[in-house]
């Protein structure tokens, strides 16, 4: 009898909370394997978000406050898993949307599924274009997926720009020969052409994922004449290009996509890695109370001292916000209309890499940054120095810093001004 | 082409072919006192790495992290011999092959659930700039690797020539029912093969792990390249592994060079097949006449 009443209790419990007093929002992405420095990161940034809003009672929906309900899934980096969890996920019914993604492969493979039910989707981290031109290929005209992330054409214009302003007029371009790195080196070459072909790719290089040794290619590089190495791939054969460099003494900088920040780039390549630069869209320095407010919490919550991907964390917290602001405007957990809260946010949703006004419009498959949060302006140059990334350029710093201390905040900057994480 | 990159790439690719001869060594060991071998021999290489890397991380010197990592190496042959092979050996059966291969499934899986599946760092005492030799450039790392290899079988070939024990191993290898005969315990040699070849991958997992970091799937890659030069040098010539290991070696980088990476492989396995045409037990091996 006792039993019966107490799993009736339970029941109830379980049933109480399926009936609607949450908001379910699914976390996804590689928490193993050898992207999981940006998986792992991206959950535990949502996540920090996402304790601090229940914290402060919920989302206000409609007439009452509602907490998130975190599902995470495990897709291990691997496309069919993704696809697997794209399915059951698009099968819930009663979910308000997704965060994560970092292998555009697994976008690929799985974001079809969400997109037919109309399931919001947030892609963070995954840069790879393709996952958001894949729509308006299909010239879809009602997308239900959103990117926040700097994309890989943003990205790739920048490493350009960085190896002419630097003065390299000889570069060699390395990819993996995943998806992620043939379309790296497209859009590398792309940009070398648009930015005016100040730069001469003297050689062509790919390896394979789990390839150890890059002797050969570097060699050819090497005796090519290449002052830059310009770079798109994966953090452990990154780690194996910077380390075959200095076995032969090549003494030419890596540049590159934003993934030569992963903790599994920095930490086995060591020394070698220093002076490596690569496009960030948050740098793990204190430099505006927002900023050092968030960087000690996830210190504080993951008893860590460096996050293992410091980009992927500030992307998966401020898609939780950008994200809920959504669900507060819609006043309803129905994906469909946080949808269409989400292309139209009126209000400012102020996060740790900026405050973003504005960031998605009424989705048109002829120009994919109605769905793209991300611009020019939002990305920097990070550099990695003894283990760390570090601002490439100073300039950066000072217009980040210059830009929060632009406008009147509750909480004081360190010395003189005061700050609230303003850059655009 | 240029003669320097010619003999940068022979010598950094032969120096990464020791490593295959020395695993391949592990194989010849087992193999001349038992006719059997551990097919999971890359997940010890592998374990003993994480093993050694565990020890280094608990602030261990480099100089007591070695024999405590060759020791480890040791206990898992035992364990693979003890559990895997004994038995299959004692009813006949060819059961020590899917044993062996099981045994190393079972050291992967643990690796991955203990250590985790990512790629990591492997501290060394020696520094990762490159020193110049006769113009060619190789770092204290690579040849780390060759004074190791060259230590242990050098040390291991000498124990079989000059100690009682070693004897005893070269009697049972030359005639396992003879040296019985001769009151040598047949099972104690095989465990003592086992144990060697344990001690001899754990020192491959350490040379190798600071050039390739460690990671569950690191010896997948050296181990199909190990047993090929087994199999081409034949299962009873420490020096035709040495030989045969640095020559795919240099060949595989030289092939990487010239037809680029994605052709790696192909020469060096080409000739693979040739040799086996040509000498099917081994190129160093010796025709085994069975009487019937």
């Amino acid at each position: 009898m006792l039993r019966q009443t107490l799993y009736g209790s339970l029941l109830l419990a379980a049933f109480g909370l399926h009936a609607g007093d949450t908001v379910k929002l699914a976390i996804t992405g590689p928490f193993t394997g050898g992207s999981a420095p940006m998986g792992a990161s991206t959950r535990d940034g949502a996540k920090l978000a996402i304790a601090e809003i229940n914290a402060a009672g919920g989302i206000q929906v409609g007439g009452r406050k509602m907490k998130i309900e975190v599902i995470e899934r495990d897709d291990e980096a691997k496309n069919e898993r993704g696809a697997l969890i794209a399915q059951e996920l698009a099968a819930m019914g009663d979910l308000s949307g997704v965060i994560g993604t970092v292998n555009t492969g697994v976008c690929m493979a799985g974001d079809k599924h969400l997109q037919e039910k109309g399931v919001t989707k947030i892609i963070c981290p995954a840069a790879g274009s393709a996952s958001m031109t894949q729509w308006s290929k299909a010239g879809v005209k009602d997308n239900s997926i959103f990117r926040f992330a700097a994309h890989d054409g943003i990205q790739a214009a920048m490493v350009v720009e960085e190896a002419i302003n630097r003065h390299f007029t000889k570069v060699a371009v390395i990819f993996d020969s995943t998806n992620y790195g043939v379309s790296g080196r497209d859009d590398m070459l792309n940009q070398i052409k648009l930015q005016g072909n100040k730069l001469q790719v003297v050689a062509q290089e790919k390896f394979n994922i789990g390839d150890k040794d890059m002797t050969a290619q570097l060699l050819r590089a090497k005796a090519a004449g290449a002052q830059a190495v310009l770079i798109w791939a994966i953090g452990p054969e990154l780690a194996a290009v910077s380390n075959g460099m200095a076995k032969i003494g090549m003494k030419a900088p890596l540049i590159g996509g934003w993934t030569l920040s992963m903790s599994n780039y920095i930490d086995n390549a060591g020394k070698n890695g220093n002076g490596t630069l690569m496009p960030q869209t948050f740098i793990e320095e204190p430099i505006t109370p927002k900023a050092k407010a968030f960087i000690d919490g996830y210190h504080k919550t993951y008893k860590v001292d460096r996050i293992p991907s410091a980009v992927a964390a500030a992307q998966g917290y401020d898609a939780v916000y950008i994200f809920a602001a959504a669900v507060k405007q819609a006043g309803t957990t129905d994906t469909h209309k946080i949808k269409e809260a989400l292309e139209d946010l009126k209000e400012p949703v102020k996060g740790v890499i900026a405050t973003w006004n504005h960031p998605y419009t009424k989705w048109n498959p002829a120009d994919v940054t109605t769905h793209e949060a991300f611009r020019r302006e939002q990305v920097v140059m990070g550099m990695v120095q003894d283990g760390r990334v570090v601002f490439g350029n100073a300039s950066d710093k000072a217009r980040l810093i210059k830009e929060a201390a632009g406008t009147p905040a509750k909480a004081p900057a360190k010395p003189g001004p005061k700050a609230k994480g303003k850059t655009k | 082409m240029n003669p320097s990159i010619i003999g940068q790439m022979a010598v950094s690719g032969a120096l990464m072919g020791l490593v295959y001869a020395l695993i391949a060594y592990g194989f010849q060991l087992t193999y001349a006192t038992s006719k059997s071998i551990n097919f999971g021999q890359g997940e010890l290489v592998m374990v003993s790495a994480f093993f050694s890397l565990t020890l280094t991380n608990l602030g261990l010197p480099y100089w007591l992290m070695v024999p405590g990592g060759l020791l480890f190496g040791a206990l898992l042959g035992l364990v693979v011999e003890r559990a895997g092979v004994r038995l299959a050996l004692e009813q006949k059966s060819e059961g020590w092959i899917l044993l062996s291969i099981i045994l190393g499934l079972f050291f992967f899986s643990a690796a991955e659930n203990i250590w985790g599946r990512d790629d990591r760092p492997f501290p060394t005492p020696f520094q990762s700039d490159p020193i110049r030799v006769f113009g060619v450039d190789v770092t204290r790392q690579e040849l780390s690797v060759a004074v190791g290899v060259f230590a242990i079988m050098g040390l291991i070939e000498l124990f079989k020539r000059r100690t009682l024990l070693g004897k005893a191993f070269e009697a049972v290898s030359a005639d396992r029912d003879a040296a019985e005969l001769m009151g040598i315990s047949a099972t104690r040699t095989v465990m003592l093969s086992y144990a060697l070849s344990g001690v001899v991958a754990a020192l491959a997992g350490i040379l190798v792990s600071p050039i390739t970091t460690v990671g569950p799937t690191m010896a997948s890659a050296l181990i199909l390249k190990a047993f090929s030069v087994a199999v081409v040098a034949g299962l009873d010539s420490g020096f035709g592994v040495v030989l045969i290991g640095m020559a795919l070696g240099a060949l595989e980088s030289l092939a990487s060079f010239y037809l680029g990476s994605g052709w790696r492989e192909a020469p060096g396995l080409t000739l693979l097949i040739l040799a086996l045409a040509v000498r099917p037990t081994g190129v160093f091996g010796k025709a085994v006449i069975r009487k019937v």
